[in-house]
């Protein structure tokens, strides 16, 4: 593989798997949010109105970055991989364009969300968190398309042999509808794992049963799901699965003793959490959780290594989609790389303040 | 094949949006810092809580300018696909470094956000510096892509070529063969370039199409362009702020809100200063020089004719004429050459192989360049009453904004003689609140509107083509035909405007409204009983 295509290729997988451990911990902790929110507003609950501000503090820490990533995987696409990006856009016009209304309506509502809450009507401030909440699951089922587009063309497969656009074709791949039942309650328990870790900082047992409820209830869900995801690989994209099953053995194997100490340690906590104590394991159930989401993109995409598109048991190398219209400058891409390490900096020293010493106020200040 | 026509105004409207976005994520940086400056130097808390208002509604704000800055990012690549290979050539650079700005912009300003109130003052002018250091370097960037597609830096003498009018885009750094075959191919089977580009392994088989990646950076209309635009932006930004605090003071007379317009005015006017008459000029000299058919549009010139003001602003020389569509027809008519002369200069074959597709462009051969030309000229000419009804509005408005700055100016920092003018012209508005309001109006009025005007002259004046005399919109636009379908479109705009008529409602409550239903929050938090 070129170096240029190498580095590009690597390059996205980053931001791919930043990205996707981003929106893990945002899309399940918005629902969370959500949810309290509103039996808040229905139950005149103080308990749970801080609790779902506290939760919240993950989004509106975090999801701006987490966009960044999305947009970074966007450049990457169509820098370095020129024609698969044409190809995508021109064949899966109508889950991007799902996912990007989605984005529309998900960003500024958490802001709104924030912004806004005691200085609207609750029942109003209620409705727009749900609206928060809900359209984050339109962006992977947008995006997620288009993953399972590239380990098994159906609808880019019949763009290319007809020359028709397939219109909600995507949503006929079987794969997708396993991947994105996958995603799905991985990001649900994912957002209550990490709700549970940050209420543990916050000694509040009741935030940490409740977190625990949603993490380790979805994780369950997962045990169908996973393997649904995993058997249905070895239908529709068996190259995909030999290299899980492969040269991402030790990897594969290292996830799933991951998933299987989150449920044991989530399952123990949440006991512990309804007898009112807080276990010492809950705070590292969220870094666990995000572990076991970034190894599993890794999976997905590091698995089709050196290919980008697989077709059964055959690959079609990044090569081919690549840029080669130009000399790409490298330095300019490790200078672009070494600026990219110090906003993850930065921006973990903001999730610092924010999340570890509490410098958001739970109270807005007037 | 896609009828872009429907599609422009849509990508108009995000693009719109974006722009009022970034107006107030470039200019609230500035008015929140002076804020900032003046609580650390006096100690008053009514700047430290102006600031912190204004962060929320830059919060908000931002999160609004980020979605539209994604539809925008995705309008590119999803409804016009054939900007991927400026994507990949020319835009590549400006574009990868963006994502340096972008990045390193939300994380301080996470970080400002996060800090702000805990941290001491100067820190967090330190924290918001770096913030507006790298939004003001995504707008170096995104305009540097721009104004690529105004004047495509590093074609040297193509469009020339086309259009004898049009002067030589800086050196020539393209492989002009394959350009010239890319252009013709989509030429000959009527389909968009994207159709091309996506083919898996086209880019191998084309091979280096752009020699120099950074050349996009070297372009002198890109210069002016990033001083004009970032400039406006900040001045919009620091109008709605001062208009804002301005209409508190007018609704309650308090004159703590008076002490916070006063510094924003101030600043409004020095900048105001830098960018009408000095940078602005130099913006349309660029016009002048690099977009012969957008000056003729701004300026109506249908028919050559003698201005001696409009010419010494423009060339600096009143005894020139402002070039009409008469003299850039004439141009025209002086090219000889037809495709086909073009295509054997460049010993392309008639049937070119693109991707395993054989494209014969034999029927273009006895197209004469200078009819099509004429017919681009013809097109252009459709827009003049649209850009010159624009520009002349947006320098109305231009010269309002600055009189309203000055007087304003005046009116606060007292200079013998021009503050004694600025008064008597003040007390025309009626007392001190209506006054010191109805002059930020202006300043909005007076930056705004120049700023619309002026992005439809500088984009709609470019047309017929969407990269200066190089690409049309149908070329570049996607072979989905339902996205210009009305059901597509409805539903476009649907999201469009209601995501963002929300979002700017929301900035509104968060600016105005006080905080009326915590009591279970704090009942929860254990705090204000």
């Amino acid at each position: 593989m070129n170096p240029a295509v190498f580095i590009g290729f690597v390059g996205l997988g980053l931001a791919v798997t930043l990205h996707v451990i981003f929106v893990s911990m945002t899309i399940g902790s918005g629902l969370l949010a959500a949810l309290y929110r509103w039996k808040a507003y229905r139950e005149n609950d103080p308990w749970a109105e801080l609790f779902a501000r506290k939760v919240f503090k993950v989004l509106i820490v975090s999801e701006l970055f987490s966009g960044v990533w999305g947009t970074i995987i966007t450049v990457f696409l169509a820098g370095f991989f020129t024609a698969v990006t044409t190809l995508a856009t021109n064949t899966l016009f109508i889950p991007i364009a799902i996912a990007i209304a989605s984005i529309m309506i998900r960003i500024p509502t958490i802001a709104i969300s924030w912004y806004t809450w005691g200085k609207i009507h609750p029942r109003t401030h209620s409705l727009v968190m749900w609206v928060m909440a809900l359209s984050g699951f339109g962006v992977p089922f947008g995006f997620r398309a288009i993953f399972a587009e590239i380990n098994h063309p159906v609808a880019v497969g019949y763009y290319l042999q007809t020359g028709h656009n397939p219109g909600f074709m995507p949503y006929s791949n079987p794969l997708f509808w396993t991947l994105y039942l996958h995603t799905v309650a991985a990001v649900i328990s994912t957002g209550g794992f990490v709700a549970a870790s940050l209420l543990a900082l916050d000694k509040d047992p009741r935030g940490v049963k409740s977190g625990l409820l949603l993490g380790v209830g979805f994780l369950v869900a997962q045990l169908i799901f996973g393997p649904l995801y995993y058997f249905s690989l070895d239908w529709y994209s068996p190259l995909l699965f030999k290299a899980v099953n492969g040269e991402f053995l030790s990897l594969f194997v290292i996830k799933l003793a991951a998933v299987a100490a989150l449920l044991a340690l989530g399952f123990v906590s949440y006991k512990a959490a309804r007898g009112g104590v807080i276990s010492s394991y809950v705070k590292w159930l969220g870094p666990l959780a995000l572990f076991t989401v970034a190894l599993g993109e890794i999976l997905n995409d590091g698995g089709r290594y050196p290919n980008l598109v697989i077709l059964g048991d055959k690959g079609l190398s990044a090569d081919l989609f690549a840029n080669f219209y130009i000399d790409i400058p490298m330095p300019a891409v490790y200078v672009i790389l070494a600026f990219l390490v110090l906003s993850v900096v930065v921006f973990t020293m903001a999730a610092f303040y924010a999340l570890y010493k509490r410098f958001i106020a739970e109270v807005p200040e007037v | 094949m896609t009828n872009p026509n429907p599609l422009l105004p849509l990508s108009a409207l995000g693009v719109y949006f974006h722009g009022m976005y970034i107006s107030l994520t470039f200019g609230l940086p500035v008015a929140i810092g002076i804020m900032l400056w003046k609580w650390w130097r006096t100690g008053d808390s009514d700047y430290y809580k102006a600031a912190r208002i204004m962060t929320a509604v830059l919060g908000v704000n931002f999160a609004l300018g980020a979605i539209t800055g994604t539809l925008v990012e995705f309008g590119l690549v999803q409804v016009w696909p054939g900007v991927n290979l400026a994507i990949a050539t020319f835009a590549f650079a400006p574009l990868a470094l963006e994502l340096i700005a972008f990045a390193n912009e939300i994380a301080f300003l996470v970080l400002f956000i996060v800090t702000l109130g805990r941290v001491k003052p100067p820190t967090s002018i330190a924290i918001l510096s770096l913030y507006a250091a790298f939004a003001y370097f995504s707008g170096v960037l995104i305009t540097a892509v721009n104004s690529w597609m105004q004047a495509p830096w590093g074609v040297g003498p193509v469009a020339k070529t086309l259009y004898p009018f049009m002067p030589e885009y800086g050196p020539n750094v393209v492989d002009v063969p394959k350009l010239v075959a890319l252009k013709l191919a989509a030429v000959a089977t009527g389909q968009p370039i994207s159709l091309l580009i996506e083919k898996p392994g086209f880019a191998q088989e084309v091979g280096i199409v752009l020699k120099d990646p950074m050349v996009a950076f070297y372009s002198p209309y890109a210069l002016v362009s990033i001083f004009h635009n970032i400039l406006a932006a900040i001045l919009i930004g620091m109008a709605v702020a001062t208009a804002g605090w301005a209409y508190r003071y007018f609704k309650t007379g308090d004159q703590k809100y008076l002490k916070i317009v006063k510094p924003l005015a101030g600043a409004f006017a020095v900048l105001f200063v830098i960018q009408a008459p000095i940078v602005a000029h130099f913006m349309g000299e660029a016009v002048v020089h690099y977009n012969p058919t957008k000056f003729a549009l701004m300026e109506g010139a249908e028919k050559t004719y003698h201005d001696p003001i409009i010419a010494l602003v423009a060339y600096g020389d009143p005894n020139k004429p402002i070039i009409g569509f008469d003299e850039l027809e004439k141009a025209c008519m002086s090219n000889t050459l037809t495709v086909g002369d073009l295509a054997k200069a460049l010993n392309l074959p008639q049937t070119l192989k693109l991707a395993g597709q054989s494209v014969d462009i034999s029927s273009l051969a006895s197209v004469k360049l200078s009819d099509l030309c004429l017919a681009d000229l013809q097109k252009a000419k459709a827009y003049m009453p649209l850009i010159h009804t624009a520009y002349y509005v947006k320098v109305a408005f231009a010269i309002i904004g600055g009189l309203a700055a000055a007087v304003l100016f005046f009116y606060f920092y007292k200079v013998p003689g021009l503050s004694a003018i600025a008064s008597a012209i003040a007390r025309i508005f009626g007392d001190e609140k209506r006054r010191v309001f109805l002059l930020a109006l202006l300043l909005v009025l007076g930056t705004v509107i120049p700023a619309v005007g002026g992005w439809a002259v500088r984009e709609i004046g470019r047309k017929p083509w969407s990269v200066y005399g190089l690409l049309y919109p149908s070329e570049i636009v996607t072979p989905v035909s339902y996205a210009a379908s009305p059901g597509f479109l409805a539903f476009a705009y649907l999201i469009i405007l209601a995501v963002n008529l929300g979002g700017l409602y929301a900035m509104y409550l968060v600016a105005t409204r006080g905080y009326k239903f915590l009591e279970l929050l704090k009942k929860g938090a254990g705090v204000g009983k």
